[in-house]
């Protein structure tokens, strides 16, 4: 079969408009370019908290469904969606540790979305501690810098992801 | 050795992402590298939309984008034959840079997978690396897309693992620089 399959495959060269185009001289030299991209990300940054104030609201909405009893289906997929916009920007606006709580989040939310007994402590923790790690004196910290916190919510993921895996 | 620099100027670039603010980032680090027209959208429905209207370049989009992820959206730009954009560059963003999803995102037909959060340096060298890099494509009933081998260089009996695979000597000028391994990012 895999064979029938080779034996008809076509391989072609393909030079695309943006390979002809990038390839020529007259753009921006490399230097340049990417201090201007971390000029344009530093330019978004002072609007940065306020973005943040309206994800964790749609997030905190999200699982005040959940804590009143409504089913995963309600409320799991939004959580999701917001902890992971969070996740996504936090490191590149300098919240390293927003980041890691959401990605944890993510993993949590991800395994109830797929069907796991939903263990509402686990959620809550995590928002516990996204609200920690936007604190000024937290926000550039590492989650090296605080492992027992790193861990107690890596193994908070890992306990529902293993029943996740295993179901 | 400096590192080569790239010319976006008079590209398109189109970025799906379901969050405005990550968009927005994105956008502001393609601007900062000189492209001229960056267009965004937050779902697939108006990536495709966008695509029948106007020349898109490159199409950087995320794995979770919605409705259906950015894989989806990518075997839909690939499958269709009479699709312009068939062979556009296309890069997905993901947060999961675990092996299988990588490997789905392969096997969609993306050319390459770039790790979230993104940095301006991840950014610049991933499109970098698209555009000096030639790759050739695959035409076959369960795939359509850049060959994910990467590297075709034959084996040592002057021929790939498929058998219409040229000899090692006239498929050099096809080699990329690194194999397999590259689509993996930082």
């Amino acid at each position: 079969m895999a064979d029938d399959q080779n034996q008809i495959a076509r391989i072609f060269p393909v030079e695309t408009r943006f390979q002809k185009i990038a390839q020529q001289p007259g753009g921006v030299p490399r230097d340049q370019a990417l201090r201007q991209a971390f000029a344009a990300v530093e330019a978004v940054k002072p609007g940065f908290d306020a973005w943040l104030d309206g994800e964790m609201q749609c997030l905190v909405d999200a699982v005040a469904r959940a804590q009143a009893g409504k089913p995963a289906a309600e409320w799991a997929e939004t959580a999701n969606l917001y902890s992971r916009h969070m996740r996504d920007v936090g490191t590149t606006m300098g919240y390293e540790l927003l980041s890691f709580v959401a990605n944890s989040l993510c993993e949590v939310l991800d395994a109830i979305e797929a069907g796991i007994p939903c263990n509402l402590e686990s959620v809550t923790c995590h928002l516990d501690a996204l609200v920690l790690a936007r604190q000024p004196e937290y926000r550039a910290l590492s989650p090296e810098q605080l492992p027992e916190l790193a861990s107690g919510l890596r193994s908070v993921a890992d306990r529902v992801s293993v029943v996740h895996t295993d179901g | 050795m400096s590192k080569p620099s790239i010319n976006l100027r008079d590209l398109v670039i189109l970025v799906a992402d379901g969050s405005s603010y990550f968009s927005m980032l994105v956008h502001g680090m393609l601007r900062g590298f000189g492209t001229s027209k960056v267009i965004e959208v937050r779902d697939a429905v108006d990536a495709l939309r966008i695509m029948t209207s106007q020349r898109v370049d490159v199409l950087i989009c995320d794995a979770k984008l919605p409705p259906h992820g950015g894989q989806a959206l990518t075997r839909a730009i690939r499958r269709k034959p009479d699709n312009e954009h068939r062979t556009i560059p296309i890069l997905i963003m993901s947060a999961d840079t675990r092996e299988a999803t990588i490997k789905r995102a392969r096997d969609a037909g993306a050319n390459m997978v770039v790790a979230k959060p993104l940095s301006p340096l991840n950014l610049y060298d991933r499109l970098t690396w698209i555009a000096m890099t030639s790759r050739q494509f695959v035409d076959c009933p369960n795939y359509f897309g850049p060959d994910r081998r990467f590297k075709n260089d034959g084996n040592q009996k002057g021929s790939g693992r498929r058998k219409i695979d040229q000899p090692a000597e006239a498929a050099a000028d096809s080699v990329d620089a690194d194999a397999e391994p590259a689509l993996r990012t930082a």
